[in-house]
């Protein structure tokens, strides 16, 4: 069990970065050939993000970079949490992170114009929706993907 | 960069921000309010079985259906208080359903996020609908219409 705070500070340090991401890239979009566009610096900085929810994912929450800083920097300064939280919601909603970002990623390695930056756009709104009112996008996607599952199949 | 398009690309990023924050401000005010649903959209009592319960898990004045799932940050907190309210009133019960792997239900009962609770009255008909972390005196304000 983790502290909910935890997963909601590490994605206002998300929102942040992913916020650099989209400015940058609106005001510089790529030109050239793929290398060029590959070593710019949104599209560096959104693969390290991207990074980032793929080891939040696998890794688990409790074990990302943004959890560890939680609990040494942020955690002894506050109370202790009203509730425990199940770290699977939060896990799973970087997996959605992850796949965000990582089609934009491919998308824009392909050339499609504003890939990293629409990319970018949407991870920053789930991210902020869920550091600044515990809002979790990626939780009601798992409702939707159940919707759409056959009746009877098993998870 | 020109200093134009860096100022166009904050200007949307602030745009992005809004809309957001927004969003987000709506979602919560209208998190745990109830919604009443009239019998005559849903006049069919429901079997306990449904649910996998057995019938004297419906309460004889009221139950209170919780459907979660694993991947739920609020179901806990539903859980603590749809837990206490029905230890301590008389009649009413509480019934939590994980869906998590009943697609039918999802569709059923159109379950757009966990926790949803339904508030069914001694027929076993949904009377009320709550979506999101439930309020503690929005569900005794229903359990007391159903008395």
């Amino acid at each position: 069990m983790i502290d909910p705070r935890s997963p909601r500070f590490g994605a206002g340090i998300t929102a942040v970065l992913l916020a650099v991401v989209i400015v940058l890239g609106l005001s510089a979009p790529p030109a050239g050939d793929v290398a060029s566009r590959i070593l710019n610096p949104p599209y560096l900085l959104l693969g390290a993000i991207s990074a980032l929810f793929l080891w939040g994912t696998t890794a688990g929450v409790a074990r990302h970079p943004y959890g560890l800083l939680f609990r040494t920097l942020v955690r002894p300064r506050l109370g202790p949490p009203r509730e425990l939280e199940d770290p699977r919601p939060p896990t799973f909603a970087q997996g959605v992170g992850f796949v965000v970002t990582a089609a934009g990623l491919v998308l824009g390695a392909l050339g499609v114009p504003f890939a990293v930056s629409v990319a970018a756009a949407l991870a920053f709104v789930a991210a902020l929706l869920n550091s600044a009112f515990g809002y979790c996008i990626g939780c009601q996607l798992y409702l939707v993907l159940l919707r759409l599952r056959p009746s009877g199949a098993r998870a | 960069m020109t200093v134009l398009t860096a100022l166009l690309a904050l200007a949307a990023l602030a745009a992005l921000t809004a809309v957001t924050v927004l969003v987000g401000v709506l979602w919560r005010r209208r998190q745990g309010t109830a919604v009443a649903v009239s019998p005559a959209s849903a006049p069919t009592a429901i079997d306990p079985a449904l649910f996998g319960a057995s019938a004297d898990r419906f309460g004889s004045r009221a139950t209170l259906v919780q459907f979660s799932t694993a991947f739920c940050s609020g179901c806990p907190a539903t859980r603590r208080v749809l837990g206490e309210l029905s230890a301590r009133t008389e009649g009413v019960e509480h019934l939590e359903v994980d869906v998590g792997e009943r697609a039918d239900l999802v569709r059923r009962f159109a379950i757009l996020q966990t926790p949803t609770t339904l508030i069914l009255d001694r027929h076993g008909v949904v009377r009320t609908r709550i979506g999101g972390v439930v309020r503690r005196s929005v569900v005794e304000e229903r359990l007391e219409a159903l008395r």
